[in-house]
């Protein structure tokens, strides 16, 4: 299925391809699907990211003046890491650090070491890199300044750990000089929403050109009437699995009578 | 994460708690308290939300989903003492005014509880409590109950007509089916009190129930499990509407995947539970309630593998 959707992919970006090469564009993108769809079989799926960047003349064994850098956003959330401690012998959650504006997904894949490519102000300013995303603490914590990167620290590894922050260096790989393509897994467990695949190029540390490419993810069919209902009708999805509760026991009721 | 979560040819993805599950491993769990539910005749729920949490959904999709799935079960057994007019109408009408209102408040602590992210210690200590208490007394009787009938001592017989301090409290009414004449105090508090550990714990709660129906308000034996039932039924009917008005946490496929493995798996529980003798069944309970509520506490005491935990506020996926 992915495959198939690639290879069609590939060949409408090709196809196009004519009327790029002559343009200024110096990077072009494109992605092999513009939605996924969560269903009720849904395990994960990958998303392969197409691009051609002219200036670049890529030749195995040889090293490369320039960088390529993709990153796959997705819509922002606030998030709350907590820590547990002793208190009485039992372990609670003590203390809380909220970060505002994060990124629910967040994939990074590149040509090189991301701390090679550029400077850190650059990176910081594009949030390019685990160690470059725009970590900002809600005012009120009771987290000390000392402890604040070790919640910083633990939210990374834990989002790490779910599989929705990633960084890959040197996933990106080269189809022919100037052409590239690399793939973002992304897990079970992604948040619905419209996410952002932002690519950069980078030569010698300086940003030469950059791309915005669209993607959403949504639930459909069965999944998403399930989880609309859940959300804007709470009420109705409620005394509906009451029904379906009490019609599912009554029948069983019904079919193993023994008197 | 765990066993669950392992790809395998049969996934299911759940729409609410917006994970993929193993269908056969839900099924499974489902069936496997639905038999013990048949076995003891009990509701389960005070097992299969732990299972589920053990397992790794989410403590708050447990708990809601479970609500929805002991709906179900009780459906089932209600059918039948229905039939047999074992049910004391009025008595589960009054229980039932205190359940949902104990279901409400139990419904806005959880909210309060998940926002300041304290709600799976308190789920977890309450288990731990309501558990190890239980148990520790079903333990204790029934192996008193072996003793002496291995001895050859009768049983000591309850005195009939026995008054407590339970029938010397005002607003009294007259439960004719019961043969009851008792104030409607503590029969208000009482399904109060067991709507809101059922809405917070995801448990039917009638282990708690039928033991406080009968020894409190005396409550004949031939009637109280249609009428605990009854209560119970309506009660989680409300707390499934309330969690899935306020916590949003009612997982729709989950809660069907678990009623289909917990019917089918009562049936033959029910069949194995004649061939048992009921001293026996009680103390293979009791190790049960004490196993889950100490596998509750160790989690609590030792040393968590991560001490940090992240919890989505606001924003995409919410």
């Amino acid at each position: 299925m992915i495959r198939a959707a690639a290879i069609v992919a590939m060949t409408l970006f090709f196809g196009t391809l004519e009327g790029f090469a002559k343009s200024d564009e110096s990077l072009v993108t494109e992605l092999s699907s513009q939605t996924v769809s969560i269903q009720s079989n849904f395990t994960g799926t990958e998303i392969v990211i197409f691009g051609q960047a002219q200036e670049i003349q890529y030749r195995p064994d040889t090293d490369l003046d320039y960088d390529l850098v993709i990153v796959v956003e997705g819509p922002p959330q606030d998030i709350t890491t907590r820590r547990k401690g002793r208190l009485l012998g039992v372990w609670v959650n003590r203390e809380a650090e909220t970060f505002s504006n994060v990124p629910s997904f967040y994939a990074v894949a590149s040509t090189a070491d991301i701390s090679e490519i550029a400077g850190r102000a650059l990176l910081d300013e594009h949030a390019i890199g685990l160690n470059h995303i725009n970590l900002a603490v809600s005012g009120e914590s009771n987290v000390s300044l000392s402890d604040r990167d070790d919640f910083r620290r633990a939210f990374v590894r834990l989002r790490q750990d779910m599989g929705l922050y990633s960084e890959r260096e040197t996933s990106i790989t080269f189809l022919t000089e100037t052409m590239f393509r690399t793939n973002i897994p992304l897990p079970a467990n992604i948040p619905v929403g419209d996410y952002v695949v932002k690519s950069f190029l980078f030569h010698e540390g300086d940003l030469i050109a950059n791309t915005n490419d669209h993607l959403r993810v949504a639930k459909t069919g069965f999944e998403q009437i399930t989880f609309e209902l859940a959300r804007e009708h709470s009420f109705v999805y409620g005394v509906l699995a009451v029904i379906l509760a009490i019609f599912t026991g009554w029948l069983a009721g019904v079919i193993f009578r023994k008197d | 994460m765990s066993a669950v979560f392992r790809r395998s040819p049969v996934q299911l993805y759940l729409p609410i708690a917006e994970i993929p599950v193993n269908i056969f491993v839900i099924f499974g769990m489902g069936g496997a308290v639905g038999f013990l539910s048949g076995l003891f005749g009990i509701g389960g729920g005070f097992l299969l939300t732990p299972l589920l949490i053990f397992s790794g959904i989410p403590p708050a999709v447990s708990v809601a989903t479970v609500t929805t799935q002991v709906v179900a079960s009780s459906a089932s057994a209600v059918v039948t003492y229905w039939r047999r007019k074992a049910i004391d109408l009025k008595l589960a009408s009054v229980l039932l005014a205190g359940g949902i209102s104990g279901s409400l408040l139990g419904v806005i602590l959880f909210d309060v509880l998940q926002a300041i992210g304290q709600l799976d210690v308190v789920i977890s200590l309450s288990y731990v409590t309501f558990l190890g208490t239980i148990g520790g007394l079903m333990l204790v009787e029934s192996v008193r109950a072996m003793r002496r009938r291995r001895s050859g001592e009768p049983p000591r017989a309850r005195k009939p007509g026995q008054h407590n301090w339970v029938h010397g409290l005002p607003l009294k009414v007259r439960f004719r089916r019961s043969k009851l004449y008792v104030s409607v105090i503590p029969v208000v508090g009482l399904g109060a009190a067991i709507g809101f550990l059922g809405t917070v714990l995801g448990i039917g709660g009638g282990f708690m129930m039928v033991p406080a129906l009968i020894y409190l308000l005396r409550v004949p034996t031939s009637i109280v499990i249609g009428t605990s039932l009854f209560q119970i039924l309506f009660t989680m009917a409300a707390a499934t509407i309330f969690h899935a008005m306020g916590t949003k946490t009612v997982d729709i496929v989950l809660a069907m995947t678990l009623m289909v493995g917990g019917v089918i798996g009562a049936q033959f529980g029910a069949r194995m539970g004649q061939n048992l003798r009921g001293d026996q069944l009680r103390l293979l309970l009791a190790l049960l309630v004490l196993g889950v509520g100490l596998r509750f506490a160790v989690d609590l005491l030792l040393v968590p593998e991560d001490l940090y935990s992240i919890a989505i506020q606001k924003g995409a996926g919410l």
